[in-house]
């Protein structure tokens, strides 16, 4: 949508306001579709490819952020973009999980968490949700994992996957998801989240998933990483671009991993580390998530 | 495409305990489920209660995943409500809407506004202005407009009665007979002339 230009301030009102906030974020957010396309090409070009629109970026700033990228290019093949609209992490997580289902083909681990998403609805309901609130996205959700790896039919293809992850209105419905998730755990759990985010923000935890959590394009921060890993049980790795280094100024790549509560299923084998192997890997840079490809 | 299943939903929830919460959500046609009319009662022990204030509710195409456009019909006198246009300044109607509220929720965080002015972050500067200056005359002004235009069922009746003395109906007359009809000008017309 062009935006029209202003030449008449005076009866500018609020809602025009809001419009020409929304069509100037829209225009930037559709420089770079939801899912980008992973780059198949030789292994330095591909990680430097998209780093090197950064290095562009950070050209005058950070010779350290070079030096990282080349050391990112020996652990991982491939780098998928997402928009920067505010649910970054979101649509991230949801192509990496279905992407990997798909690869897998892990029954099982549908199973696992199709029991987390059944409880996660009950958190909901029993937080006082309207049922009508979610139930197309929990429907939705299920809908596209039951896609990847059908009971009887052929799962869908990879282009497919793709195709729908960048359909607006499936995409949105399960970043909402993702949020009601994250969400109804960080209420559910309240006591052991307060403190981190009042740490944050100076909010309740009340408010923080008001405004923080729900809304569509609000930001993800630990607190909202910790919390999804927990609610679904699933192992996050973020790998951290940033300018950071040690003292005598050599690089090395840092990144976390969010290792899901034990579970009563999965308490047994607790000790195993395979359970809490991640297989999730998002690139964060300041303020974005992007999708990384492990050799 | 609004997502007509989920108003339909909205509108049953919302009016199924309007007993206990007085706010209630209606289609202004049943044509079309996108253009809505609620309506909230004023919070008491605030210049706005014993008010009914309609509220002008329209969803766009990406309804719930963006903001319902709400906007009060009734005229009033609030720092964070135009007295002009009607338009209402609420971060849930801006870029703090989700999918997880509802119109209902919408239109408590609405009436909670109506008890906890926020002058600072105004809609209409001139009311702002006279809440933080002169408190006093704020208050009065608030009164008289929802005495004035929030509580026009009384003033209808009135003016029906007016209607019907006009032609030619004894005062009384027509006072029982609006009465016995609960009010609807046309029935009570037709109870005098049959009388």
């Amino acid at each position: 949508m062009p935006i029209p230009e202003i030449n008449n301030w005076e009866h500018f009102r609020d809602d025009d306001i809001m419009l020409r906030h929304s069509a100037i974020q829209a225009e930037e957010a559709m420089k770079v579709p939801f899912i980008g396309d992973k780059a198949r090409k030789p292994l330095i070009l591909i990680v430097l490819e998209p780093i090197s629109s950064l290095a562009v970026e950070y050209q005058l700033g950070s010779p350290i952020l070079l030096e990282k990228i080349k050391v990112l290019a020996a652990q991982f093949t491939a780098i998928r973009r997402t928009r920067g609209d505010g649910n970054c992490f979101f649509r991230s997580f949801m192509f990496a999980y279905l992407d990997h289902i798909l690869e897998s083909q892990d029954r099982p681990e549908v199973d696992r968490i199709t029991v987390n998403v059944e409880q996660c609805r009950k958190t909901l309901l029993s937080l006082g949700h309207a049922e009508f609130t979610f139930e197309d996205c929990f429907a939705l959700f299920l809908e596209q994992l039951e896609s990847v790896v059908p009971r009887c039919e052929i799962p869908i293809s990879h282009d497919e996957l793709v195709e729908r992850s960048r359909d607006q209105s499936t995409s949105d419905y399960v970043v909402m998801f993702f949020r009601f998730i994250t969400s109804g755990e960080i209420r559910k759990r309240s006591e052991f989240y307060e403190p981190f985010i009042h740490g944050l923000t100076n909010m309740s935890v009340e408010q923080f998933c008001k405004s923080s959590v729900e809304p569509m394009g609000e930001e993800s921060d630990h607190v909202h990483i910790t919390a999804l890993s927990d609610a679904l049980g699933i192992p996050i790795r973020i790998v951290y671009l940033d300018r950071s280094c040690d003292d005598k100024g050599h690089v090395s790549v840092n990144h976390h991993d969010f290792s899901p509560l034990a579970t009563d299923s999965t308490k047994a084998n607790a000790c195993c580390s395979e359970a809490h192997k991640p297989f999730i890997t998002l690139l964060y840079r300041p303020g974005h998530y992007d999708i990384l490809y492990p050799k | 495409m609004v997502d007509f299943a989920r108003v339909q939903k909205e509108l049953q929830e919302c009016n199924r305990d309007f007993e206990v919460s007085g706010i209630r959500v209606v289609p202004k046609s049943e044509a079309n489920l996108a253009h809505l009319l609620g309506t909230i009662p004023g919070p008491l022990g605030t210049p706005y209660e014993g008010g009914t204030f309609k509220i002008d509710i329209n969803l766009t195409d990406g309804y719930p995943f963006e903001p319902p456009k709400m906007k009060f019909v009734t005229k009033v006198w609030h720092p964070n409500i135009s007295s002009q246009s009607g338009a209402i300044c609420l971060d849930i109607l801006k870029d703090q809407w989700s999918p997880a509220l509802t119109l209902k929720t919408a239109l408590l965080s609405i009436q909670a506004l109506l008890s906890a002015p926020e002058p600072d972050d105004p809609q209409d500067a001139v009311v702002a202005q006279q809440y933080l200056r002169e408190h006093h005359t704020f208050l009065g002004t608030a009164r008289y407009w929802t005495e004035a235009f929030a509580m026009t069922s009384s003033l209808d009746v009135e003016e029906k009665v007016k209607k019907l003395v006009e032609m030619g109906f004894p005062e009384t007359l027509v006072r029982s007979a609006l009465d016995s009809v609960g009010g609807d000008e046309n029935l009570a017309l037709e109870k005098l002339c049959s009388g």
